[in-house]
C-alpha cells in the first residue's frame, strides 16, 4: 500500500493542548513522525525582558497550567542564583511542601487525562476528585486554584496558615490509602493493560541522550534525579529515594511510566508528611507575611555581567532557567532570559518512539510522557 | 538523611574536567562556586573561542561523558564592542547506563546510584560552555547535533527566535514562529521593541488587521 502522510490535530484528542502530529503511514503502521509546535507561543521570553524580577514570577506561574507551582519555583532559584540571596530554612521546608504538593496534582491531572486516551473514562473522575484535595491544600498556600504566585525571591509570599498541617495530614493519609484502590483499578482493567504494556519502548541511556530527563528516565530502570544529583532545597535532610521502575528487557513501556509517576506520587506525599514534622519552628508556628523567618530581603538590581542559572526537577523532567542581569532601568530588568522546557525536548523524542507501532497506539505512547504544550510553546 | 552528591565530590570533578579541558587551544575555564539556597553548589564555567567549540565539544562528550545537552541560549549583545553575539551551552554529566539484565535474560536489575561509593569520573556535575562570536551581521557556529541529539531542537529554536545559523545542522526549520515568518525576521534580537497597544486601538481594530510592526519597512 502507499505511504502516506497525515495530520493528527492541532485539534485533536490525542494532543493535550494545541500542535501537530504529522504521521506518515503506511496502511496502519507508523513509518515516520514530525512533531510542528508553536500554536501558543506568548514570547514570554522577550516580555520577561520588559518586567522587573518580581513581575516575572507571575509569567512563569503561566507556563503550564497544570505544574505552576514548580515553574514559578524554577525560576526564582535561578533569580536567587544571580541576585546572591540566602534562604531562611523554614522557607524552603515550605517550599519544598507547595513544589511536591503541586506534583502530585501534576501527576494527577496527567492520570486523569491519560484514561480517557486510551478508552478507560472513569479514571478521569476519580483522579480529579483526588487532585481537588491537593488543590485545596494549594489554595491555602497561595490563595489562588491554578496560578499560586507563591515564591518569592528570598522566600514565600506567607507562612503555612493555622491548622494547615493537620488538615494536609489528614488528607494526604486519605490520599494514600486512595492511590491503592487506584491501583487496584487499573492494574485489573484489562483495557488499561493491552492498550499500555508492549508499546512505545524506549531505553535510558538513548533518552538522556535525546534529551529526556525525570519521570520517563526512571521508568526505565535508572534513579537519576536532579534533587539528589545536583542538590538544592532541604532534599538532602529528608529520608526519601526516587521512584525507579523495573522496566523489561527492551526498555520502558508505557505501563512503566505509569507505574513510576503513581510510586512518585507516594513518594512526594511521604516527603510532605516527613517535612511537616521536621520544619524548624513546627508546623503549628505562623510567622507574618515579611518575617525574617520565611523571606530574606533581597537585591532589586542586578548589575551587567552577572547571570543565574538552576537546574530543578520539574513534574516532567529536569527544566532550567538561564537569566542575564543588566538590562533596561539600570539593571531593575534582566537583558536575556532563557528557558528550558522539558517536553519541548522530550516531543520530538517521544513522536520517533512511536515509529514502528500501530496508529491506534499514538494516543497510549504520546500521553505516557506526559506532554504539556504551555511549557513546550512557551 | 536523604542520599546526595557531596559538594567537595562535585567541586574535585569539575576541577579534573577543567585541568584536561583546558589544554585544548582556545578553551579556559574556572570552577565557579555559588550557594544553592542551602546548598553549596560548583559549576565547570568554560569559555571557548569559535573555532575550538567542536573539538571542546568532542572532547566533553567522547573523554568525559558528558552526556546531556540541557540548553543552549543564545544572546544579542547590539552594543558590545568585543562581543556581538554569544551562546550559552548548558550541559549536565549524568552519568546514566543501561540497567543490567539478570543472568535469565528476562527482567533487568534497577540501576540505584550509591552516592558513597561514586566512580570520580561519573559524579554528575554542571557544566557552563560560553562561546562568543565577534561583531558580524551573519552569526554562525559548528553545530552539536550529531554529538547530542538533544541538541537538535536547541538548535533550532536558538536559530528561530535569536537568529544563529548552525553550520552541519540538518533539518533546520521555524519551530516556534509561523513558518510563514519573514526570513532574518528573530524576535529576540534586540532592534524588536515589545509594543503595546492603546484600549482605542484594540476596540476599533479588535483584529489587529491595521497594525503595523513599530520597525516595519526598516532595513533589518
Amino acid at each position: 500500500m502507499a505511504e502516506m502522510w497525515i495530520s493528527m490535530g492541532p485539534q485533536h484528542p490525542m494532543t493535550h493542548g494545541l500542535w501537530t502530529l504529522k504521521v506518515k503511514v503506511d496502511g496502519e503502521t507508523v513509518v515516520d513522525t514530525e512533531p510542528d509546535l508553536g500554536y501558543i507561543h506568548r514570547g514570554v521570553e522577550k516580555i520577561c525582558e520588559s518586567r522587573d524580577f518580581t513581575q516575572i514570577t507571575t509569567y512563569c506561574d503561566r507556563l503550564c497550567y497544570a505544574s505552576a507551582n514548580t515553574w514559578s519555583h524554577a525560576y526564582i532559584y535561578a533569580a536567587e542564583d544571580l541576585l546572591e540571596v540566602e534562604v531562611p530554612e523554614r522557607a524552603e521546608y515550605i517550599r519544598l511542601i507547595a513544589v511536591e504538593l503541586q506534583r502530585i496534582a501534576s501527576h494527577l491531572m496527567w492520570l486523569g487525562a491519560y484514561g480517557p486516551d486510551i478508552g478507560n473514562l472513569s479514571i478521569m473522575v476519580w483522579c480529579l476528585r483526588e487532585r481537588e484535595m491537593m488543590m485545596d491544600l494549594l489554595q491555602e498556600l497561595g490563595g489562588s486554584r491554578m496560578h499560586y504566585n507563591f515564591p518569592r525571591i528570598g522566600g514565600v509570599k506567607r507562612d503555612l496558615p493555622y491548622g494547615f498541617a493537620q488538615r494536609a495530614r489528614a488528607k494526604l493519609d486519605l490520599f494514600k490509602q486512595r492511590i491503592q484502590e487506584y491501583e487496584s483499578l487499573f492494574d485489573e482493567s484489562t483495557v488499561f493493560l493491552v492498550r499500555t504494556q508492549g508499546v512505545g519502548y524506549s531505553k535510558a541511556e538513548e533518552m538522556v541522550n535525546h534529551g529526556v530527563t525525570g519521570p520517563n528516565v526512571r521508568a526505565a530502570g535508572v534513579d537519576y534525579d536532579v534533587r539528589w544529583a545536583h542538590p538544592y532545597s532541604v532534599y538532602s535532610e529528608l529520608d526519601w529515594a526516587p521512584a525507579v521502575e523495573r522496566s523489561s528487557v527492551k526498555g520502558a513501556d508505557c505501563y512503566d511510566r505509569y507505574r513510576v509517576r503513581v510510586t512518585e506520587m507516594v513518594e512526594s506525599a511521604n516527603m510532605v508528611l516527613e517535612a511537616l514534622d521536621r520544619i524548624p519552628g513546627g508546623a503549628e508556628t505562623h510567622y507574618e507575611s515579611g518575617d525574617p523567618a520565611i523571606i530574606a530581603k533581597a537585591p532589586s538590581r542586578a548589575p551587567e555581567g552577572t547571570f543565574g542559572s538552576h537546574h530543578f526537577e520539574d513534574s516532567r523532567g529536569e527544566s532550567m532557567f538561564h537569566i542575564v542581569g543588566g538590562g533596561e532601568g539600570r539593571g531593575k530588568n534582566p537583558y536575556r532570559v532563557s528557558i528550558r522546557s522539558p517536553m519541548f525536548i522530550t516531543i520530538p523524542y517521544a513522536s520517533k518512539c512511536m515509529i514502528g507501532y500501530k496508529v491506534a497506539d499514538i494516543p497510549a505512547i504520546m500521553g505516557s510522557f506526559d506532554p504539556c504544550i504551555g511549557e513546550t510553546d512557551r | 538523611m536523604g542520599k546526595r552528591v557531596s559538594a567537595e565530590a562535585q567541586k574535585e570533578a569539575v576541577s579534573r574536567l577543567l585541568d584536561h579541558v583546558t589544554s585544548i587551544e582556545g578553551v579556559t575555564g574556572e570552577v565557579l562556586s555559588r550557594t544553592n539556597g542551602t546548598q553549596d553548589r560548583n559549576i565547570a564555567n568554560i569559555a571557548c573561542e569559535p573555532s575550538a567549540w567542536r573539538t571542546l565539544a568532542e572532547t566533553l562528550k567522547y573523554d568525559h561523558s558528558v552526556d546531556h545537552c540541557s540548553m543552549i541560549t543564545g544572546i544579542h549583545w547590539p552594543e558590545s564592542t568585543d562581543k556581538n553575539w554569544e551562546l550559552v551551552y548548558h550541559f549536565l554529566r549524568t552519568g546514566v547506563l543501561d540497567p543490567e539484565i539478570t543472568e535469565s535474560g528476562s527482567t533487568i536489575i534497577p540501576r540505584i546510584t550509591d552516592t558513597k561509593k561514586m566512580d570520580p569520573d561519573a559524579i554528575p556535575i554542571e557544566i557552563q560552555v560560553n562561546v562568543a562570536i565577534p561583531e558580524t551581521r551573519t552569526p554562525s557556529i559548528a553545530s552539536v547535533q550529531d554529538i547530542w541529539i538533544g541538541a537538535d531542537w536547541n538548535e533550532k529554536e536558538t536559530w528561530d527566535l535569536v537568529g544563529i545559523d548552525f553550520e552541519g545542522h540538518e533539518g533546520m526549520r521555524r519551530v516556534l514562529n509561523p513558518h510563514e515568518t519573514p526570513p532574518g525576521y528573530h524576535p529576540l534580537q534586540k532592534q524588536h521593541k515589545l509594543r503595546y497597544h492603546g484600549f482605542e486601538e484594540m476596540y476599533d481594530d479588535a483584529q489587529g488587521f491595521l497594525r503595523k510592526a513599530p520597525d516595519s519597512g526598516r532595513v533589518k
